[in-house]
């Protein structure tokens, strides 16, 4: 049977050493001095914890795996625990929690007192020790910050009396004596004395001063070399030395800066010699002496204002300065076959990119601009975040464009009219007003082409170096008659008041000159105005058009070429401004083109490249025509002119880039049809047909001639019978001619007899009626023919999928050289880092949910302790007075059985 | 009905008293106010003693309807409606056989004088002004329930003849938009028994043919009716309380058998081409329900699918539903529906409708790819003519079907196997083997053909129907579109999504023609080129003069 464990302890206490036998007092004395009495301690506390741990074995808990055999591996010993003490933790995290959680359960309801703010001052992780330094590391950092605007000094902590750039601290024992010793050597008594003075605290200049002071302290220091010097003055030493180059440097900045004023103040002269005029007298020589005169110091408050003119204008002048160009060597003068060659190089690299662009490719210098069209122009979809088919070619999805309701007309034939056909005339608004999109996109190696194509169209008029000059030049060319300068209008109103006066023809002139008085190098803000004055002439193209009786086209093409040229500086404008005016139409008129329109839309095919895959401007104008054409409404010859109109405008967008327009077809074909002196049998027409009034019908196929087609017919309908019956033969002979065109640019569709044989079988039809007699039908006819035959011999059966076939996905697993079951393999980097975080986002919550029930628990706890007290506290209260009251009761009936036997004794 | 006098006060008040003198207008308001006391009076003293019964013949001819019902009384209709309510609550109107001979006389007057005040309402509804038409109609309603309550077993009989006579003069009133939405909105969507023997009574008065305009109001009525009750639905709503509730009355069977009588009453009508389109678009969704034996709807439907074009396209959906519920067996069904595809299909309003349809129709792989390509090909010699909204579905409805039947992609992929044949179309070219004019899809040899149609699309003028035509020549990776995303396109959608509905930054320089023109529309120093025109636009100055 073992000791019991009382015996136990004291055995081990006493193998420990723990307890040994008393010593004595000079022995005690003797371990004080050397610290082993302090050793001791320590090896007590250790031995005494080492006995606690073994008497106290359910204190530590085993760890949970044991490695149940020796394992040598690759990470080294295991690192399992050796056990650990949840009785300990348990009662750190009480004790934390009595220290936090506890105080703020009792502060809960309490509100104002003291708040200690000092640092750690409620922190229990800190020691007290660690609580100081912070609070100093504090200190010194507040003031380190600078506080002061006025400390220019970066070295200067904060303010020192300091003398000869030593400070007069009541510590700096040495430095007086250094003081006194160091004076002693070269200086004379009186300066001595003065600095002495000076290195009174009453002077509050003290600072300013105190650079000065150190001038002649290194010559001081040298003079005694043979003391030995303290590491303190060494250090110090050296910092007098930097602070007297400092302040060299920054004398020598203020000489700078001295002779720098002095030349502002030379510099209006100087500019006066250069422009070769007379300096005006100087009229403020008496003032400067009446100011030398005067308190100095008023002198400067006076003089202030005007110094910082001249300062502010010389920092102005600098900055242009800053901004020249510097003169760089210049290129060798080319020869005149070397700059045809590069023209041509030119021109070929800009077809190339043409040609690329119509593909639809990338052009080399802007590489992601079919991303980036598809994401200006579709960026509404973008917010949609289902995936819909649709959108993935770049479709608006079909939620956002409702369909028409219906209509209630019903037809055979009824087309889809869209809701907008109601024209309403109430919201058709000159909306370029309001687009102010002013961007300077175009960099300046631009500029020399530019430059050159501008020459022409500013012709005459060499690009102005002063505008007086420029108006001189004007004056000879012009017609003597026009204003030579013009305000750069804003809006288009403001410009048709300008022209108000000016005779139709002479419109181009005035903007050549708007153009040439705000030329962009005239002026900061001319650019901006310039462009603004893109997107008024885009907008007074069509007004002419629209509003005069017979546009003068020769003017509109002379005002289209300026909007041209000005399209290469101001592309976005010009752009913008073309936008609007299609969505004008496409919100207002979509099935009823005016004069304006047209005007607009043979603008956009010479300005902008029609045969671009994508375009902002040509493509919703390609848009805007097919629609037109494919569900506009044929009530008179009018219609069917400006019809023929928008057709030819199609062929002429497609002439490079050959792509088929449905619309087109159709349109051509019905009105052809409904032209054609006799109708055709229904059966023998592959389109839809559109059944427009009869009264268009050509009536005779005799003696009637065709004539070219005037832009008039667009506008005004014939007078008489014989006029009208001559504009349906030429409308015929247009239409006919536009498929013949048409059949050459579409010639190598595959399905080009498909899309041909209707035409051919309408022409045929047309020309039966006329015998053959009408030249463009039979030309267009033979050469419709023509393709046919060609078409039929180029046909072969599509072979679209000769496509590589797809590889079968590899299904081979993956190996990983030196495999870490630790490390985590996830080929998809995101995966893994959301993994990683999910991991321990989890354990973050089990943890915290761990120490929240601890938390609660704790409370729970403590308000049971309260409550027992304070129960326990009544009961001793209860008692306390229970008895009190009984002690009472006792006492009074004694005396009343006293008093009783008291009254009973005496009866 | 104090309120109804009150109202019918004010209105002739200001009927009458517009134009004349004020002292005029108070002679009137007097002469009125004496009426309105006679009226009062007579039908006191009616209420009083039977004596004075001769005063419901003085009331009625007060009615002023004998000549015209333009401007009835209608105080007086409803003072002789109040009278006659007591009367037949006071079982006045009903003869017993052990009454005396005078008795008797007495009820069949009274009985005789009820007629004609139905009459003048009648009247008065077929000819007043719509105010006066709705207040006569509550006051025929009125009777018909205090008959039905107040006589015993003349329910059958009222409803037969009162009402009767009632429906009609709301189907055939003049201007009566107002009276018949004031009918249905306030008895036959409220009470189910006035809706069932709205029912019964429309389908008789249907029997019979009709006018176009009479049609068109009672398809109006009729399709404004509820939905059709569930078959557990209680029938609680009643417009006569009974106690003893008819078999009739609470099954739905029944009420769904009257409503499909009078639809079909209606569709057997000499409908116009309007009107049948009207009813074909209503179909699924406010007749079919009605009917307990849809197939009944077979005839009407086949006959419209037969008349072609929209027509056709709307029947499509009713009969399909025959097709694939009731098992109707429709010969040829295929060859009509590729009929349906002619040139105007695709310019149709009802063209995304048909997609839908036609998606359904061709999803079965079980049928013949001759078929098959018979559509696509016809589908794609129409899309060469179409909007660029149609091609839009087209293109991805074909890449569906290529993926249902792998046999027609040789419609996009073809190696010609025989060498002879090869080497000869080689030399001669070749024509399409599809015959357009064949109506039979099965014989058209489209199968044979190839998609030249599709692939010029691929360069149509607008990019992103480009893109779409583009997807036929790529690998057929995806598994299907989803159509729903392609119908409903339009041109202003597209100029939209182009060009944005306000006004947006251009996030891209556009580019711009890197030469100026020489000339646009004149003739501008065109010596300068040796008089040869050419260069940009010279296309449209040889066609236009300017």
């Amino acid at each position: 049977m073992p000791p019991s464990q009382l015996k136990q302890l004291k055995a081990s206490l006493r193998d420990s050493g723990v307890i040994r036998p008393q010593q004595s007092k000079k022995q005690k004395r003797e371990n004080a001095k050397t610290g082993a009495s302090a050793q001791n301690r320590n090896q007590r506390n250790a031995a005494l914890q080492a006995i606690r741990d073994r008497f106290n074995p359910f204190e530590i808990k085993a760890p949970s795996n044991r490695s149940k055999f020796e394992a040598t591996t690759r990470d080294g010993p295991s690192t399992t625990a050796k056990g650990y003490r949840p009785g300990v933790t348990k009662s750190l995290g009480e004790e934390r929690r009595r220290a936090t959680l506890l105080k703020e359960m009792h502060d809960r309801h309490k509100t104002g007192g003291l708040v200690d703010r000092r640092f750690g001052e409620n922190d229990p992780t800190m020691t007290p020790e660690e609580r100081a330094a912070e609070r100093f590391a504090r200190e010194s950092q507040k003031k380190m910050r600078k506080e002061s605007m006025f400390n220019l000094e970066d070295e200067e902590e904060d303010f020192k009396l300091t003398h000869m750039g030593q400070s007069l601290t009541l510590d700096g024992k040495t430095l007086d004596d250094f003081d006194a010793e160091g004076l002693g050597g070269g200086e004379s008594d009186d300066e001595g004395s003065r600095k002495r003075k000076r290195a009174l605290p009453e002077d509050g200049e003290e600072e300013e001063e105190e650079d000065e002071d150190f001038i002649d302290f290194g010559a001081e220091g040298e003079g005694n070399p043979e003391r030995k010097k303290s590491k303190a003055e060494v250090m110090k030493e050296v910092i007098a030395k930097s602070k007297f180059h400092k302040h060299e440097r920054q004398q020598a900045k203020e000489d700078d800066d001295d002779l720098r004023d002095e030349l502002d103040k030379e510099l209006p002269d100087l500019f006066e010699a250069l422009r070769g005029m007379k300096a005006p007298p100087k009229q403020d020589e008496p003032a400067q002496q009446d100011l030398a005169a005067m308190n100095p110091e008023r002198a400067a408050m006076m003089q202030a204002p005007e110094q910082q003119d001249t300062e502010k204008q010389y920092d102005q002048r600098l900055k242009q300065l800053t901004f020249d160009k510097r003169s760089a060597p210049t290129d060798r003068t080319k020869t005149v076959e070397e700059k045809a060659e590069e023209e041509a190089e030119r021109l070929k690299k800009l077809e190339d990119d043409r040609l690329k662009r119509m593909r639809g490719e990338n052009v080399s210098d802007d590489e992601d601009m079919a991303d980036d069209d598809k994401d200006s122009f579709f960026a509404g979809d973008e917010s949609e975040e289902e995936e819909d088919d649709a959108m993935a070619f770049g479709l608006p999805t079909s939620s956002t464009v409702p369909r028409p309701a219906d209509m209630g007309v019903e037809d055979e034939d009824d087309f889809v009219i869209d809701d907008d056909l109601v024209e309403t005339r109430s919201n058709v608004s000159l909306s370029l007003d309001g687009s102010d999109v002013e961007e300077e996109e175009l960099s300046e190696d631009d500029e020399p082409d530019v430059a050159e194509q501008e020459d022409e169209l500013i012709n005459g008029m060499t690009l102005p170096t002063s505008t007086t000059e420029t108006a001189v030049g004007i004056t000879q060319s012009a017609t003597g008659k026009l204003a030579f300068t013009y305000p750069c209008p804003a809006d288009h109103d403001s410009f048709l008041e300008i022209i108000q006066n000016v005779p139709a023809q002479d419109v181009p002139t005035v903007v050549q000159r708007i153009r040439a008085l705000h030329h962009p190098r005239l002026k900061p803000g001319n650019k901006d105005k310039l462009g603004r004055f893109a997107e008024i002439l885009v907008e007074h193209i069509a007004y002419m058009a629209d509003e005069t009786e017979e546009p003068s086209f020769a003017v509109i093409e002379n005002i289209l070429r300026h909007i041209h040229s000005l399209a290469k500086t101001h592309a976005i404008n010009v752009a913008t401004a073309f936008r609007a005016r299609l969505r004008e139409i496409s919100k207002v008129r979509p099935l009823n083109l005016i004069p304006g329109d047209l005007v607009v839309l043979s603008g956009i095919s010479t300005i902008f490249p029609t045969s671009d895959h994508f375009h902002a401007v040509s493509t919703p104008a390609h848009l805007c025509i097919a629609r037109y054409l494919g569900q506009c409404n044929v009530e008179d010859l009018t219609d069917l002119a400006s019809g023929a109109f928008a057709a030819s405008l199609i062929v002429q967008y497609q002439a490079i880039s050959k792509r088929y327009m449905p619309e087109f077809i159709n349109y051509v074909l019905n009105a052809l049809c409904n032209l054609a002196p006799t109708e055709m049998a229904a059966e023998l027409r592959a389109f839809p047909p559109r059944k427009i009034a009869e009264h268009l019908r050509l009536e005779s196929s005799k003696r009637n001639s065709s004539r070219k087609l005037q832009f008039d017919d667009v506008i005004k309908s014939p007078v008489d019978s014989k006029t009208e019956e001559e504009l349906k033969m030429s409308l015929i002979t247009t239409f006919a001619s536009l498929l013949g065109s048409s059949s050459d640019i579409w010639s190598e569709k595959s399905a080009f007899t498909e899309i041909f044989t209707p035409a051919q079988v309408v022409l045929q039809h047309i020309s039966k009626s006329f015998k053959n007699k009408v030249l463009p039908v039979k030309s267009a006819l033979d050469k419709i023919n023509a393709h046919l035959s060609q078409a039929h011999l180029t046909r072969r059966p599509l072979f679209l999928h000769d496509h590589k076939p797809l590889a079968i996905k590899s299904a081979i697993p993956k190996f990983e050289e030196n495999f870490n079951p630790d490390k985590h393999y996830d080929p998809d980097r995101e995966r893994a880092e959301t993994n990683r975080l999910k991991k321990e986002y989890k354990r973050e919550k089990k943890g915290a949910m761990r120490e929240l029930r601890k938390d609660a628990s704790f409370v729970a706890r403590e308000k049971l302790r309260e409550k027992k007290e304070r129960d326990s506290e009544y009961e001793k209260k209860y008692r306390k007075l229970i008895a009190e009251i009984q002690s009472e009761e006792g006492r009074a009936a004694n005396n009343y059985e006293k008093e009783k036997r008291l009254r009973q004794g005496k009866r | 009905m104090p309120a109804l006098v009150e109202s019918s006060k004010k209105r002739k008040s200001v009927k009458n008293g517009g134009a004349p003198s004020k002292r005029r207008a108070v002679a009137e308001e007097d002469t009125f106010a004496e009426t309105l006391s006679k009226i009062q009076e007579l039908e006191n003293q009616i209420a009083e003693s039977r004596k004075h019964y001769n005063n419901i013949a003085t009331l009625i001819s007060m009615l002023n309807v004998e000549s015209s019902a333009k401007e009835p009384e209608l105080a007086v209709a409803v003072s002789l409606c109040r009278v006659f309510s007591r009367l037949i609550a006071a079982g006045n109107l009903t003869e017993s056989n052990r009454a005396a001979e005078n008795e008797k006389i007495i009820v069949a007057w009274l009985k005789e004088r009820c007629l004609e005040y139905q009459r003048a309402l009648m009247a008065i509804m077929r000819e007043a002004d719509p105010s006066s038409q709705i207040t006569a109609l509550t006051l025929a309603m009125r009777l018909v329930k205090e008959r039905i309550t107040h006589i015993p077993g003349a329910d059958n009989n009222i409803w037969a003849t009162l009402f009767k006579d009632i429906i009609e003069a709301i189907v055939e009133a003049n201007n009566g938009q107002d009276l018949q939405a004031e009918f249905v909105t306030k008895f036959v969507k409220e009470f189910e028994d006035v809706r069932f023997f709205t029912f019964v009574q429309l389908a008789e008065y249907a029997d019979v043919r009709r006018s176009p305009e009479t049609l068109d109001t009672l398809v109006s009525i009729l399709s404004s009716c509820d939905d059709a009750p569930a078959a557990d639905h209680e029938f609680e709503s009643f417009f006569v309380p009974r106690e003893t509730k008819t078999k009739q009355l609470n099954s739905v069977n029944a009420h769904k058998k009257r409503a499909q009588e009078a639809w079909l009453a209606i569709l057997r009508n000499n409908l116009s081409q309007a009107q049948r389109k009207n009813l074909l678009r209503i179909m699924v969704h406010n007749i079919e329900p009605w009917f307990s034996r849809p197939e009944l709807l077979m005839d009407f439907l086949t006959d419209s699918y037969n008349v072609g074009g929209a027509t056709s396209l709307l029947a499509l959906s009713g009969l399909f539903y025959l097709i694939q519920e009731k098992n109707l067996d429709y010969p040829q069904f295929y060859t009509k529906l590729y009929s349906l595809l002619d040139a105007d299909l695709l310019h149709s309003k009802h063209r995304s409708r048909f997609f839908r349809l036609l998606n359904t129709f061709l999803a079965s792989t079980h049928l013949p790819a001759t078929l098959v390509a018979s559509f696509l090909k016809r589908l794609s010699r129409l899309a060469l003519n179409a909007p660029p909204s149609a091609i839009v579905v087209i293109v991805p409805f074909m890449y569906n079907i290529f993926k249902d039947h792998p046999t027609c992609t040789f419609m996009m992929h073809r190696t010609i196997r025989d060498k002879d044949l090869a080497a000869d179309v080689e030399k001669h070219g070749m024509d399409d083997p599809f015959d357009s004019n064949e109506s039979d899809p099965t014989r058209t040899n489209a199968i044979e053909s190839s998609l030249w149609e599709i692939e010029t699309l691929q360069s149509h003028y607008h990019p992103n129907v480009a893109a779409i035509a583009r997807i036929i020549s790529e690998q057929f990776t995806k598994q299907a579109y989803n159509l729903e995303d392609f119908l409903d396109h339009t041109y202003q959608g597209m100029v939209e999504s182009d060009l944005g509905t306000g006004e947006r930054v251009l996030r891209k320089t556009p580019v711009v023609e890197y030469q100026i023109p020489k000339r646009i529309f004149t003739d501008r120093l065109l010596e300068e080129d040796g008089g040869v025109d050419s260069g940009p636009a010279a296309f449209l100055r040889e066609l236009w003069d300017f």
